[in-house]
């Protein structure tokens, strides 16, 4: 019953002081794989054997080049998630926003206002503060027309 | 010939916020196409001069789904559709009526996957799973048609009566009927498309590229892209509202 290793192995550290790997048995016709996480050094200082058979096995190179490709791989999907975050945040943000405009809308001077220009750039608005400068001008002309207490 | 009438229909009853969703969605609509011709179907009690925004106003009763009512009774040959908590955003919102093509009625997909984002798609109905595939977010319509107009008043008078429990037909399942599907006016519009006979006449299509006449928001949370790639034309913010509480 010889063991093998699957050509997927990685370290779990820069210094390569863990590897983790498969193993793989055949026995007859059952195959026994095993994910084994492994020190390069045992608790009482010796070499782990295991971890050297591994290494021998699939070579330090092939290790390397299938740690880095990993390490691309998860980076990509920490990009992707944090790209997916932010899209998410994004898009609530931008539910807050229009309940926010829907409510400036409602003040009296600017309800009543018939200044379609500021009304529509207030729509328009991409944030809170210019939500506001928009909603400060409006009442500030119905102020200047007289058209508030 | 005579030229056909085109315009909007946006219905706000029950809940005054709609009112002011109903302005705001009016207002961005001229925003993008001053000359849209729109109407408002609305209550009396909530007129507070902005109506004026509006090309003509229609009054309606106090019913949650009047937007089924104000379909049924547009005043257009050709119709537009648009739930009031949406806002329009892109000048193609012109375009809209080139999208009628030779349909009668066109609607929103619901698609597989765009799923999880509505409260419900598949339901049982006969021992099968059935789905609902038309989104009566927005429906661009040929009102002159009278078969189209005989189908909105019949999903306007079919809804109330499924609402209130007078209408349940056999074959749904009675815990999910009364859950989910029984207060859903996607369950009339299902039951009006498959099962009535005069119906099937009626040539239903979706809006090229449709999630741009619909994009509910919670399509955003994953950014999802329309086919051309270009924005949306109407956002539905349907699912983020706070409804019940008053704006101010």
């Amino acid at each position: 019953m010889a063991r093998t290793w699957l050509d997927n192995a990685f370290w779990e550290t820069p210094k390569k002081q863990i590897l983790n790997a498969i193993s793989e048995e055949i026995d007859g016709n059952k195959t026994k794989r095993q994910v084994l996480k492994m020190q390069k050094i045992n608790e009482d200082g010796t070499e782990n054997e295991m971890f050297a058979e591994a290494v021998a096995f699939l070579g330090e190179d092939r290790i390397n080049e299938s740690s880095k490709k990993r390490l691309e791989k998860k980076q990509s999907e920490a990009d992707v998630e944090k790209q997916k975050k932010l899209e998410h945040e994004r898009a609530k943000k931008l539910e807050k926003l229009f309940e926010y405009k829907l409510e400036t809308f409602e003040i009296a001077e600017i309800k009543e206002s018939k200044n379609r220009l500021l009304k529509s750039k207030l729509r328009r608005s991409k944030s809170i503060p210019e939500v506001n400068l928009y909603a400060i001008l409006l009442v500030q002309e119905a102020i200047e027309d007289g058209k508030t207490d | 010939m005579e030229k056909q009438t085109k315009g909007f229909v946006v219905v706000a009853s029950r809940n005054s916020n709609f009112y002011s969703y109903a302005i705001n969605l009016i207002q961005s609509i001229k925003d993008y196409y001053p000359e849209a011709l729109i109407t408002l179907c609305t209550e009396e009690r909530f007129l507070d001069g902005r109506e004026e925004e509006a090309d003509n106003v229609i009054f309606c009763d106090s019913h949650y789904r009047a937007k089924l009512w104000g379909m049924a009774n547009s005043p257009y040959d050709i119709t537009m559709y648009v739930d009031a908590d949406m806002e329009c955003e892109h000048e193609d919102i012109m375009t809209v009526w080139d999208e009628m093509k030779d349909y009668d009625m066109v609607f929103h997909e619901l698609t597989k996957d765009r799923e999880e984002y509505y409260a419900i798609r598949e339901f049982k109905y006969n021992g099968r799973v059935e789905k609902y595939s038309l989104c009566g977010g927005v429906c661009l319509y040929r009102s002159s048609n009278p078969l189209v107009m005989e189908f909105m008043d019949e999903w306007d008078d079919l809804y109330r009566r499924q609402f209130s429990g007078a209408f349940k037909p056999e074959g749904f399942d009675s815990q999910q009927w009364k859950q989910d599907l029984k207060h859903f006016d996607q369950t009339t519009l299902w039951w009006l498309v498959n099962k009535v006979e005069k119906y099937k006449d009626l040539k239903i299509g979706f809006f090229e590229d449709d999630i741009r006449w619909n994009y509910f928001t919670q399509y955003g949370y994953n950014k999802l892209p329309s086919k051309s790639g270009k924005p949306p034309i109407l956002r539905h913010y349907s699912g983020c509202l706070q409804k019940d509480v008053p704006l101010v």
